[in-house]
């Protein structure tokens, strides 16, 4: 232990997970964080955040030689607890999209509210296979909608259409998979006979900004494409996830977005006030109390910005590096909903720490601890996937 | 009718079988006379038969004597022992060919019962007339019906599949189509799934609607070629065909008693039993087992192409099949499907594939997280007859395959931090001992503070249950390092999937800090619950394990117990654990003693330190003083008090008050051996029982009720000097 933790230089101790890659299927034991906050866990846990770029990256990993992998392994299962809220947090503010992303794709992509699960990594799939992919799940859900009629998998089906396309692009690093966007279309049931199919279910499945640790640990014929969101009927939605569970061996679960979570996102939309108007920042809460009390809190953009800025790190304080990344502090995101929260204090007598949030929306976009969330700018897109894909990964079950 | 007949009490079934079958049986019985006497003449059964080949077409059977007396005869055969296979092919080639017309053809298929095999060239020709002659559609029916009862009778198969496309023809014939559907069911490979033929059922399918028969055959097309044809079983579709014994069903059950049951074990029959799904639908699914299914997607085609051609494991039925295919099993699309059956279990012993078990692990991680950690509207309480059922079949895999899942075992780190200590008990610790070693400087940390705050804060019960689960944990793990400890450089592998080696002394240390954490465990909890003889029991269950760890399982480790566990045994009021603990400290001089001379022998110093010799010791002398030499509290021992308060305490001889007479364990003994020693006396004086005559006497009536670990303690400690008189025993210390 001791040789572990000296081992820790500068190193903020919740910015990696420490994983040597044995020949074994273990390779992490992260994933207890992922429970909610009712186990007793705090609801801060998800605030490890990765660094922005794998340079940056680099110099962050510990580098421990132990004879025994899984020693290191348990480590870092155990000091999770701990490295919650006191440790310094990077978080990087902006990711520019890249060029070469699809407009189109884009544009699908942004102003739809998005239900949330994490997926474990997918066996044997290939991003190659798209068009195959396209006929045998069209064939399924045709098979699956009209229980007991069998569908021919080749031949040319009515009803249902579904497309799978690569938004190119979109990965951050080179250890992203890249995302896979799937298109459900039917034909209206009174339609013409030119009129075109309609889509009725859109989803995706994506990886920005994958722990490169774990992503590497992975062995080879796995995909981790950790975040999925679909949009569209229940039923197409629980269809399609259970073709991938069949088809490539993974699992779907819930992907909440915790209090801490939903926090970072309130911080990360005032950030960009500047930038693009945010025009109010909506939070809902709820106290347990009887009858349960929801409290809608909406502060002017403009007095959220002030407010972030008087809680921002000053400058000097910040090596070159984090202010390279333009990286965000858990610290200020704590002091920042501290300010809110004091201040509704002040005016109510109500302390919001009792409670918890909900809801956080702005113009740039909303999010619900339920797991649904909207990006309404494309800017920002790949900072919320970032945050978003980090939280799908504390999830899963190794 | 119910898919599955079962033939053996489907007698007493229903008043309709029972009058068939005491018609066939009064007529068997008949039958069975006349045979008798025909047996002295000439065989008559020969010449029956011979008239049926030889019949000429044509033949009138109207006023027809020859013919009726010969099929009688023939019948009479059948009924009574069934027909042999020449007399199959005889009767079915003069049936289907119609040579005296279709009028006795259902009669003739009627008693082909099969005494032992139906040859497979008989019913190929007889398919073939099907085609040919003009046979009415419900004799057509009837034999098909009787190609599915004796399918399992036929004595190979080969022909049959050659002309698979042939029979497939048939399915296009409304009234047959069923039938025949049930046949190629049986009849079907991969080689025989072709696209040509899907189109052909799914075209049927839209004319005929969803009918169960193409169903099925399409569900096995589905099986062998996932990428051709998709479907899904409704739930409330029954599964599997229906037979079509019953015109046959009496005469088989009756020719089957009487040929004895090497005909019967081939008599399962031919009906097939599909993945049953559940039809109940749930909230939180993730407890189902995912039924095998074959891959989709096959690797790429330069793979099949290659003379190696797979098996998906749905295939394969039996134990014999897994064997023959074991080096070409291709496995299923979900992992977690192999948990649910036993047969694919097998298999998954056997699977090295390091990603195959990757995804098992992903599957089960997954699931026990989802069902136990993350379901937040207390998913575990509300349903956990599944939780149970589900946790039930983890614990027969793991206990199947002797080792735990690496998910299961980071899932139990997890949980055991937020467990109640009731909910799912004996499954959970099951769970836990499945573990493999935990390295000491971590072990802590995962087991032993979760599981310390359970066990001081739950009942009686629980601390017990908790006890068993770490002498299990302690029994695998010293099995794994009798198993996989390699001799030369002291590595083991701790698991045969995981390939984490660790170094003897990191072994050591681990399990040094099992025991001694059991210690600590074991010494509060014998004074938080009194020393409750029920909690002993189980602690010194997991001491006879510790102590047998150099000559059992071959780890020089010794760990003695604490002295919290050694007194409340020691002076416990059940002679049983006395005796146990006497056992303990048996096996434990034992195994030090060959320790030793090892240690000698091969001069490799192994180091069992001195403080183990001098704890052992000093328990034997305690042991020795207390028990036989009537020397307790004298300075030096374990437990001393003040002379004035044990002067107070007005015992009489207070030093002799935990010897084997005075002992509360042994009291009744000594009285009872008392009275059989003196039987006339009648102030009874317990101490006279110490003298040397009576005292060896004494001791004998002791053994004689069983108590070997006091026996063997003595034996094997205590030298007794006869010649001293005074039954003194000395101690043998090293």
């Amino acid at each position: 232990m001791e040789r572990l933790q000296s081992s820790v230089v500068r190193t903020p101790p919740n910015s990696t997970v420490v994983q040597r890659r044995s020949k074994s299927y273990r390779q992490s034991y992260r994933s207890c964080l992922g429970a909610p906050s009712r186990l007793g866990l705090t609801p801060g846990l998800t605030a490890r955040r990765l660094n922005s770029s794998r340079r940056a990256l680099k110099s962050h990993v510990i580098t421990v030689s132990h004879t025994n992998p899984s020693l290191t392994i348990f480590y870092v299962l155990l000091n999770l607890q701990r490295e919650t809220l006191n440790g310094h947090v990077f978080y990087p503010v902006l990711f520019l999209l890249k060029e070469k992303v699809n407009p189109e794709h884009l544009a699908l992509l942004v102003k739809t509210e998005w239900r949330l699960s994490y997926v474990t990594p997918l066996h044997q799939f290939r991003h190659t296979q798209l068009k195959r992919y396209s006929r045998q799940l069209s064939a399924f859900i045709a098979a699956e909608k009209q229980q007991g009629v069998a569908m021919e998998v080749e031949g040319s089906q009515s009803g249902f259409r579904v497309s799978f396309s690569v938004v190119q692009g979109l990965a951050a690093t080179d250890d992203d998979a890249e995302t896979v966007l799937i298109q459900i279309y039917s034909t209206p049931v009174f339609a013409r006979q030119d009129e075109p199919q309609k889509s009725v279910w859109s989803g995706w499945l994506t990886c920005i900004n994958g722990n490169p640790e774990y992503l590497e640990s992975l062995p080879k014929g796995f995909t981790c494409l950790p975040l999925f969101g679909g949009s569209g009927a229940e039923v197409l939605t629980s269809l399609v996830k259970s073709w991938f569970q069949r088809t490539f061996d993974c699992c779907f679960g819930p992907l909440e977005i915790n209090h801490t979570s939903l926090q970072w996102l309130a911080a990360l939309w005032t950030n960009c006030h500047t930038e693009s108007n945010l025009q109010h920042l909506k939070m809902i809460w709820t106290l347990p109390v009887v009858p349960p009390l929801q409290v809608t809190y909406t502060v002017n953009p403009q007095d959220a910005w002030e407010l972030w800025m008087s809680v921002r790190k000053d400058r000097l304080e910040r090596t070159e590096e984090e202010a390279e990344a333009g990286s965000i502090d858990i610290e200020e995101v704590v002091r920042f909903v501290q300010g809110l929260k004091s201040h509704f204090y002040r005016h109510f007598r109500l302390d919001l720490s009792a409670g918890n949030l909900n809801q956080v929306s702005t113009t740039l976009g909303s999010a619900k601890s339920s797991g649904k969330i909207k990006i309404s700018n494309s800017r920002y897109m790949i900072t919320t996937l970032t945050l978003l894909t980090e939280c799908a990964l504390l999830k899963m079950p190794i | 009718m119910a898919a599955s007949i079962n033939l053996s009490d489907s007698e007493r079934s229903s008043p309709n079988d029972q009058s068939v079958s005491s018609r066939s049986s009064n007529r068997s019985l008949r039958v069975a006379e006349k045979e008798r006497r025909k047996n002295e003449a000439e065989d008559p059964f020969v010449l029956a038969l011979k008239y049926f080949s030889d019949v000429e077409a044509g033949t009138p059977l109207y006023g027809n004597d020859d013919f009726e007396r010969n099929l009688v005869l023939v019948e009479k055969v059948a009924y009574s022992r069934g027909l042999p296979p020449e007399a199959i092919s005889i009767m079915l080639e003069f049936a289907m060919s119609l040579r005296m017309g279709s009028a006795p053809c259902v009669r003739v298929l009627k008693c082909l019962i099969p005494a032992s095999v139906v040859p497979q060239e008989a019913v190929v020709r007889a398919v073939v007339w099907l085609g040919v002659g003009k046979i009415p559609i419900n004799t057509q029916i009837l034999f098909i019906k009787w190609v599915l009862t004796v399918f399992d009778m036929i004595d190979a198969k080969d022909q049959l599949r050659a002309i698979y496309g042939f029979i497939f023809s048939y399915v296009t014939e409304e009234n047959l189509c069923p039938f025949i559907c049930h046949l190629l069911y049986l009849l079907t490979r991969k080689e025989s799934v072709r696209v040509f033929r899907v189109r052909k059922l799914l075209e049927l399918q839209s004319k005929l609607g969803r009918q169960p028969f193409l169903l099925h055959l399409l569900s096995l097309y589905k099986v062998f070629c996932p990428e051709l044809v998709t479907l899904s079983i409704p739930s409330r579709m029954r599964s599997g065909f229906r037979n079509h014994i019953s015109p046959w069903k009496s005469a088989l059950i009756a020719v089957q008693k009487r040929n004895g049951p090497q005909v019967a074990s081939s008599m399962s029959l031919a009906f097939t039993t599909m993945d049953k799904t559940s039809s109940r639908k749930r909230k939180h699914c993730h407890l189902q087992i995912p039924a095998l299914r074959p891959v989709v997607n096959k690797e790429a085609p330069a793979d099949q192409s290659s003379s190696r051609k797979v098996v998906p494991l749905v295939q394969i039925h039996s134990f014999a099949q897994l064997l023959e295919n074991m080096h070409r099993i291709e496995l299923p699309a979900q992992m977690g499907s192999l948990l649910g059956s036993s047969l694919a279990l097998q298999y998954l012993d056997c699977v090295q594939d390091e990603s195959a078990l990757l995804r098992l692990n992903f599957w089960l991680g997954y699931t026990l997280h989802e069902e136990f950690l993350f379901c937040g509207d207390g998913g575990a309480t509300q349903n956990s007859e599944e939780a149970l059922q589900f946790l039930n079949k983890l614990l027969s895999a793991h206990h199947f395959l002797q080792e735990g899942f690496s998910s299961s075992e980071a899932f139990l780190y997890k949980f055991l931090n937020f467990w109640d200590g009731s909910l799912l008990r004996p499954q959970i610790l099951g769970l836990l001992s499945n573990i493999p070693v935990v390295p000491s400087s971590q072990i802590g940390r995962l087991l032993f503070e979760p599981l310390m705050q359970l066990f001081f804060t739950s009942s009686l019960f629980f601390k017990c249950g908790l006890m068993e689960c770490l002498n299990n944990m302690l029994l695998k793990w010293l099995t794994w390092h009798s198993v996989y400890a390699l001799e030369d450089d002291l590595d083991i592998s701790l698991n045969s999937h995981t390939s984490i080696n660790m170094t003897l002394s990191g072994f050591k240390d681990s399990v040094m800090e099992l025991v001694r954490f059991v210690g600590r465990l074991a010494s509060v909890g014998l004074q938080i619950e009194g020393c409750h003889s029920l909690f002993l029991s189980f602690v010194l269950d997991f001491y006879e394990t510790v102590c047998d760890t150099f000559l059992k399982y071959g780890l020089p480790l010794v760990v003695m117990p604490p002295s919290g566990v050694f007194y409340p045994a020691l002076l416990a009021t059940d002679p049983i654990s006395v005796d146990r603990l006497a056992y303990i400290m048996h096996r434990y001089k034992v195994n030090l003693t060959s320790a030793k001379a090892q240690e000698k022998q091969t001069k490799q110093a192994f180091h069992i330190s001195r403080q183990t010799f001098h704890e052992f010791n000093h328990y034997v002398v305690v042991m020795v003083s207390c028990l036989w030499n009537s020397k307790m509290f004298q300075p030096g021992l374990g437990i001393q008090l003040g002379e004035e308060l044990l002067l107070k305490s007005n015992v009489p001889q207070y030093w002799a008050s935990f010897d084997l007479i005075h002992h509360p364990a042994f009291m009744s003994y000594a009285v009872d051996f008392h009275q059989k020693c003196w039987p006339g006396k009648k102030d009874m004086d317990l101490s006279s029982i110490k003298h040397s005559k009576p005292w060896s006497w004494y001791l004998e009536y002791l053994f004689t009720q069983g108590y070997d670990g006091l026996k063997q303690f003595v034996q094997s400690n205590i030298s007794r000097q006869l010649t001293a008189g005074d039954g003194q025993g000395d101690t043998q210390q090293r």
